[in-house]
C-alpha cells in the first residue's frame, strides 16, 4: 500500500510542478509552451486608447448599418496609413457605434489622442481630372483644375464584376456631377496622356483612364488585376468618402504606458505577498492538510495563469488579476469546509480515513451550492460589463470552477494518498490534541 | 457555550443604525457617481521630475506643488473654460524603482459635461506644453449620455443577477431547509448590498462600475456563508430532535465558526494585501475596487452569522406559537 500511495502523492506533486515551470518561464526542455508571459494584456494594463464613436447625420438622426460600415472602413485605412496596425475596430450595431482599440503594444503611437482625432475627421473623397504626363509631390499624375465631383455628389459606389467577369467598382454620380462628368470623358476619352484620380482626403486612392465617353452618371472602374477584395474596399472607401454625417466620440479612454505599467507591477507584489500570506495562515492553521491545500492552491492559481495564456477569450486587466488573487483567498474555502469537518470527526473519534472520507463527502454540496452562487454573478459580468470588467468576471467564474477542482479533486488525491503513509497517521498533523475516548451513540 | 440567539436584537440594532445612517445620508449627500457614470473628464499626468525642476527653479517643494496645481487649473479653465480640480500624488515608479512618480490628476467634473475632441486635443496640448511631460498621460473623457447608460446596465445586470441568485436559493432551500430559510437568506443579501450602499453615501464615496461589479461579487459570494450554516442546521435538526430551535441554530453558529471566520481571514489577507499596496502607491482604478469587496466581505460574514440565522430563529418560533393557538384542543 504504501509504495503506491507515494508514487500517487509523488506523481500529483511533479505534474504541479511542471505545470508551474511551465507558466513561469513559458517552456520546458526547450518547448515554447505560452506561459504567463504570454497572457494579453488589457489596454488598462499595456496602455493604449480606446474610443467609442457616434455619427450624426446633417439632418440629426443616426446612420444606418452600411454608413457605419464605411465610416469603419476608412477608419481601418486612416490607420493603416500611420502605420498602426494591430487595432480593432468594430461595430455596435444595435447602438449604432462604432469602437476603436489601439493597444500600445506593438504600435508606436506617439500621441493616441490626436491619432483617433485624425481618424475620424469626416472624409471627403473627391474626382480629379489629371494629367498623366506630369507627376506632383507625391509622385502621382498632376491634378488640372478643381474636382469635378466630391462627397455627396457621389450617390452610389458598389462591388460589381465587368463584362469579362472581372472584379470592378460601379459608381453613381448625382446629377450636376453626372453633367461635368460627361463633359470631361468626352474631351479625354481614348487620350492615354489624360485620366481620372479618386482621392480620399489628400490622398490619391485610384487612377483610372477613360474608354469612353459617359453619358447616364452610371460608371465602372474596372481592369488594372483588381481582386475582389480590393475592388470592394475600393467601393467601400468612396462611399465613405461621401458619407453625409460627422463622427464624434461619445467617450475617449486612453491609458498611460508608465500608469499602467505602475499599476501592474504594484498588484503582482499584492498578489505574490496575498498568496504567501495565506500558505502560512493554512499550514499554521491546518498542519499536514493546510500543507496539501497549499499545494491544491498553487495549482489553482498556476492552472488560472495558463488557461488566461491558452484560451485567449479575453484581455487580462488590472480587475481581471485583483479577480486571480481574490480567489486565491475564495479558492481555499472549500478546503477550509473540508478540513474543519475532519477535525471535527476527528474529534468525535472516527478513524483518520474514515474522517477524511466523510469530511469530503459531506462537505461536498455545501461547497457546490456556495460556488454556484458566484460562478451566476460571474456569468452575468461577462455580459453586461466593460472591457475591464469581463477581466475580472473571466477570472472570477474560471477561479471558481478551478478552486471547486483542485480543493475537492486535488487536495482530496492528496490527502488520500498522504494518510496512508505511517508518520501521518499523529492526529497532531491535523490539529486535534486527543481522540475522544467514548464514541458517540456508544 | 456562547448564546448568540440571546443577544439577537443587538445585532439587528448594528446593521439597522448602519443601514439608517445611509439612507440618510443619501438624503442629505445624494449618491456621489463617477465620471464613468456621470460623465466629465479626468486626465492623469506621470510629470518629469527633471522637467518640473527646470519649470519651477528656485522654488521650494511645497511651493513648486502648488505652483503645479494652480498653474494646472488655470489652463484649463483658460483653454477649455471650465472649472477644474488638480491633485498631485505620488505612485511607484516601474521604471526606476528607487523613486516615486508623481502624477499630476485634473478633473473636470460635477455635471459640466465631457469635453468636445477639439477642446480635448487644446486641453492636452496646452498641459504638455506647460509641463513638458514626456509620457503619454491616462485620459478618460466620458459624455454623460454613454455614463447614465453604462449606469444602466450595472443596475440592470445587478437586478438580473439578484433575481437569478434567488431562484437558485430558492430550488436548492426548498428541498434543504424549506422556502423560509431562503427568504432569510436573501434578506441577509439585500443587508449586504445596503450596507456596502450606506458606506458609499455616508463617506460620499463615488459609485462606479467597479463598485456595482464589488457588490454583485458580494452577492454571490456573501451566499456562501448562509448555505453552510443552514446547511449545519439542517443536519443537526436531524440529530438533535428535542432541542429548541433558538440552541440549534446556535449550537451549528458555534460548530461553523471556526470555518465562517477562516474563510473570511484567507479572503481578506488577499484584499488586504491588494488594498495596503493600492494605498501606499495611490493606484486609485485597483483602490476603487478592492475597498468595496472589503467591506462586501465583512458584512457579508456578519449578516449570516448575526442575522440571517437569528431572523430565521425568529420566523419559526412565530411559526411554532401559531401552531400552538391553533391547535384544536381534544377533549
Amino acid at each position: 500500500m504504501n509504495g503506491k500511495n507515494v508514487a500517487k502523492f509523488a506523481s500529483i506533486v511533479i505534474i504541479i510542478a511542471i505545470l508551474t515551470y511551465i507558466a513561469y518561464f513559458g517552456q520546458i526542455f526547450g518547448i515554447r509552451i505560452p506561459g504567463a508571459n504570454d497572457i494579453v494584456r488589457g489596454i488598462d494594463v499595456d496602455g493604449g486608447i480606446q474610443a467609442t464613436l457616434t455619427g450624426v447625420k446633417t439632418d440629426g438622426s443616426a446612420p444606418n448599418g452600411d454608413e457605419l460600415d464605411s465610416a469603419r472602413q476608412i477608419i481601418v485605412r486612416r490607420l493603416d496609413g500611420k502605420g498602426i496596425t494591430d487595432k480593432s475596430v468594430t461595430i455596435d450595431k444595435a447602438k449604432k457605434r462604432i469602437i476603436v482599440e489601439i493597444p500600445n503594444a506593438g504600435n508606436k503611437v506617439t500621441d493616441p489622442n490626436a491619432t483617433i482625432r485624425d481618424a475620424i475627421q469626416t472624409a471627403m473623397v473627391r474626382f480629379y481630372e489629371v494629367d498623366n504626363t506630369k507627376r506632383d509631390s507625391a509622385g502621382n499624375p498632376e491634378r488640372i483644375g478643381d474636382p469635378f465631383a466630391q462627397g455627396e455628389d457621389i450617390t452610389g459606389a458598389r462591388y460589381s464584376v465587368d463584362q469579362s467577369g472581372q472584379p470592378a467598382v460601379s459608381l453613381t454620380l448625382g446629377k450636376a456631377a453626372g453633367n461635368r462628368f460627361a463633359d470631361i470623358t468626352s474631351k479625354i476619352a481614348k487620350d492615354s496622356s489624360k485620366g481620372i484620380s479618386i482621392y480620399l482626403d489628400e490622398t490619391c486612392v485610384e487612377t483610372a483612364g477613360v474608354e469612353e465617353t459617359i453619358m447616364s452618371g452610371e460608371a465602372e472602374i474596372h481592369g488594372g488585376g483588381m481582386t475582389a477584395s480590393y475592388a470592394s474596399n475600393l467601393a467601400a472607401t468612396i462611399r465613405a468618402g461621401s458619407l453625409p454625417f460627422k463622427l464624434q466620440t461619445l467617450s475617449v479612454n486612453q491609458i498611460s504606458p508608465q500608469l499602467g505599467r505602475n499599476a501592474l507591477d504594484v498588484i503582482l507584489m499584492a498578489g505574490f505577498l496575498a498568496i504567501i500570506l495565506v500558505w502560512i495562515f493554512m499550514l499554521l492553521y491546518y498542519r499536514l492538510p493546510g500543507l496539501l491545500a497549499n499545494i491544491a492552491l498553487l495549482a489553482h492559481t498556476v492552472l488560472q495563469i495558463l488557461f488566461l495564456s491558452w484560451t485567449r477569450l479575453t484581455n487580462l486587466t488590472l480587475p481581471g488579476i485583483a479577480g486571480v488573487i481574490l480567489t486565491i483567498g475564495m479558492g481555499v474555502d472549500a478546503n477550509i469546509i473540508i478540513f474543519e469537518r475532519i477535525k471535527e470527526e476527528l474529534r468525535n473519534g472516527k478513524t483518520l480515513r474514515a474522517a477524511i472520507d466523510v469530511g469530503f463527502k459531506r462537505a461536498f454540496t455545501a461547497v457546490l451550492d456556495a460556488n454556484m452562487t458566484t460562478l451566476i454573478t460571474a456569468i452575468f459580468l461577462w455580459f453586461f460589463g466593460t472591457d475591464t470588467i469581463k477581466g475580472f468576471a473571466y477570472t472570477l467564474g474560471l477561479g471558481v470552477i478551478l478552486s471547486f477542482l483542485t480543493a475537492v479533486f486535488i487536495s482530496r488525491l492528496l490527502l488520500q494518498s498522504i494518510s496512508g503513509l505511517n508518520f501521518a497517521k499523529h492526529h497532531w498533523l491535523y490539529g486535534v490534541k486527543t481522540v475522544a475516548e467514548v464514541k458517540k451513540n456508544g | 457555550m456562547v448564546d448568540l440567539m440571546g443577544k439577537k436584537k443587538y445585532f439587528f440594532i448594528l446593521s439597522a443604525v448602519i443601514i439608517i445612517a445611509g439612507i440618510v445620508a443619501l438624503f442629505v449627500n445624494g449618491l456621489q457617481l463617477d465620471i464613468s457614470f456621470q460623465g466629465g473628464t479626468v486626465m492623469d499626468i506621470p510629470l518629469d521630475s527633471t522637467q518640473i525642476n527646470q519649470i519651477y527653479k528656485g522654488q521650494t517643494a511645497d511651493q513648486v506643488k502648488n505652483s503645479i496645481i494652480t498653474d494646472a487649473e488655470k489652463i484649463t479653465s483658460d483653454t477649455v473654460n471650465k472649472i477644474a480640480t488638480a491633485q498631485l500624488s505620488n505612485t511607484y515608479n516601474s521604471k526606476n524603482t528607487t523613486q516615486t512618480l508623481q502624477v499630476l490628476t485634473v478633473k473636470i467634473a460635477d455635471k459640466q459635461g465631457s469635453l468636445n475632441d477639439a477642446d480635448l486635443a487644446n486641453l492636452s496640448t496646452a498641459l504638455k506644453a506647460k509641463f513638458k511631460f514626456t509620457q503619454n498621460p491616462s485620459i478618460s473623457n466620458v459624455s454623460p449620455s454613454i455614463g447614465s447608460e453604462l449606469l444602466k446596465s450595472g443596475v440592470l445586470a445587478l437586478v438580473l443577477s439578484s433575481l437569478c441568485i434567488v431562484i437558485y436559493i430558492w430550488i436548492r432551500f426548498r428541498i434543504m431547509s424549506g422556502p423560509s430559510a431562503g427568504v432569510m437568506a436573501v434578506l441577509a443579501m439585500i443587508h449586504d448590498a445596503l450596507i456596502m450602499l450606506a458606506v458609499y453615501t455616508i463617506f460620499k464615496l463615488p459609485v462606479n462600475e467597479a463598485f456595482i461589479a464589488a457588490v454583485l461579487t458580494i452577492l454571490g459570494y456573501s451566499m456562501n456563508d448562509t448555505i453552510i450554516i443552514y446547511d449545519r442546521i439542517r443536519e443537526n435538526s436531524k440529530l438533535l430532535r428535542k432541542t429548541n430551535i433558538s440552541e440549534l441554530v446556535n449550537k451549528s453558529i458555534i460548530q461553523t465558526l471556526n470555518r465562517s471566520i477562516n474563510t473570511v481571514v484567507t479572503v481578506l489577507i488577499c484584499l488586504l494585501s491588494i488594498l495596503g499596496f493600492s494605498m501606499y502607491y495611490n493606484i486609485v482604478s485597483i483602490k476603487d475596487f478592492i475597498l468595496p469587496l472589503i467591506v462586501g466581505i465583512i458584512s457579508g460574514c456578519y449578516s449570516s452569522i448575526f442575522i440571517a440565522s437569528p431572523l430565521w430563529v425568529l420566523w419559526k418560533e412565530s411559526q411554532a406559537k401559531k401552531k400552538i393557538r391553533s391547535k384544536p384542543v381534544k377533549a
